[in-house]
């Protein structure tokens, strides 16, 4: 499937990162950002590996817990089911997956 | 027939408003006073740089008017010039408040009212002209006809009333269309009575920046719109971030895109924010020099 370009550029939603785990703490600047509101698991976690943020060596596959849950649905639909508009910024506590890397692909 | 009217705006308590207004009021008193001050300098020039006319006695000799004064006999001798008299300025102000929930989350929502008090009342003590009050989220409201004076505590009161930071969108596109018109028409409405004066238009935007980045492109032209019907737009970033230890400032925010490759693409948002004119305010204290200096370096602008 063909991704869409920059200059079809959609709806964002505000989301801090936060994380319990020492050794993958993002610097306080790094926290907050915008992001397209149909991401899901695995767009915020190529994100948290990407160079100008947690810059790994090996890609660290992530999950995210919103408001205690793991989330599984893109941001949009979340905010959607939980009444919540884009104004709403979310935060996503980050902990490693511990999904099979070869299921990978499924979510 | 069942008529289905529009969904009455949630208002703040009167008392409760009245209450916010008052204590604002005082808080930012020194802060108005500074304000209005600083304003009054650049908004209203009581003497022209400029020397110009032809006068019998005056600052400084016309080079040009010596020779046909010699050749006259000396009977051409309007040969001096003058400081002219600039011609009284009148101003219309909006001051457009955002009231989404964004605002609401964070604080910037209190702090962006503090602000609208001390720069309401700054203004109303320089008596320039006019001051209205726009609310906007996912839609636009008059908050303050910019007709109507702001006289009287009863009067702000009614002003903060209408914000409650419970909008769900920020419509910046429907507000600047809102803006450019509203002022078109006051113009109109302006010219009618008082043809003489030079009307400038100013609006003053208090938000905290957040405008969904797909928009940015879509505003640049409207701005350019209010550029050519000599509105001026002002963007004031509400960002107390600084005071708030779990906020984050706007210019740390970043945003991620996606390339056709699937590789994110970080980069600041600030970096496609499309006001050329914005100041970000982190204190209060901060928002009376950083306003007036920005005044002036476009007053300097088009007076170039
Ligand atoms: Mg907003």
């Amino acid at each position: 499937m063909e991704q869409p370009s920059i200059a079809e550029l959609g709806a964002q939603v505000k989301v801090t990162f936060t994380t319990t785990d020492e050794d993958i703490q993002l610097p306080e600047s790094k926290r907050q950002l915008l992001v397209p509101a149909d991401i899901r698991r695995y767009g915020l976690s190529r994100i948290l590996n990407a160079e100008s943020m947690l810059d790994t060596d090996n890609a660290i596959p992530f999950d995210f817990l919103v408001n205690g849950s793991f989330l599984r649905t893109s941001l949009e639909d979340y905010l959607q089911g939980n009444g919540l508009s884009l104004e709403t910024n979310l935060t996503l506590q980050y902990v490693r997956s511990l999904i099979p890397p070869a299921y990978e692909a499924s979510f | 027939t069942t008529h289905i009217s529009e969904p009455e705006k949630t208002l703040r308590d009167f008392s409760e408003a009245l209450d916010m207004w008052v204590s604002y009021q005082t808080k930012t008193h020194p802060l108005s006073l500074s304000l209005s001050s600083q304003l009054r300098l650049i908004l209203t020039p009581s003497q022209s740089t400029k020397l110009s006319g032809s006068f019998r006695t005056g600052k400084r000799l016309n080079i040009k008017k010596i020779i046909p004064y010699i050749a006259s006999s000396y009977k051409r001798d309007k040969i001096w010039m003058r400081r002219s008299i600039p011609s009284k300025r009148a101003y219309q102000i909006l001051l457009c408040v955002d009231d989404s929930s964004s605002m609401g989350d964070n604080s910037s929502g209190p702090l962006a009212l503090e602000s609208l008090v001390m720069m309401a009342r700054a203004l109303t003590m320089l008596e320039v002209g006019q001051v209205g009050v726009l609310g906007f989220g996912t839609d636009v409201f008059v908050a303050h006809e910019l007709t109507e004076p702001m006289a009287s505590h009863d009067a702000g009161a009614r002003v903060l009333q209408n914000f409650t930071f419970r909008q769900q969108g920020t419509d910046m596109i429907r507000l600047l269309r809102t803006t450019i018109d509203n002022f078109r028409e006051a113009r109109q409405v302006q010219s009618g009575g008082r043809g003489s004066e030079d009307l400038w238009q100013l609006a003053l935007i208090l938000s905290d920046g957040l405008v969904q980045s797909k928009d940015h492109a879509r505003l640049r032209p409207l701005l350019r719109e209010a550029m050519e019907q000599r509105v001026m737009v002002v963007f004031i970033v509400i960002d107390d971030a600084k005071d708030n230890k779990q906020g984050h400032s706007v210019l740390d925010l970043k945003e991620a895109r996606f390339g056709s490759d699937g590789i994110p693409i970080i980069h600041r948002y600030l970096d496609s924010f499309p006001f050329p004119y914005y100041l970000i305010v982190h204190h209060l204290d901060d928002l009376p020099g950083a306003l007036a200096a920005l005044l002036r370096t476009w007053f300097a602008e088009v007076n170039a």
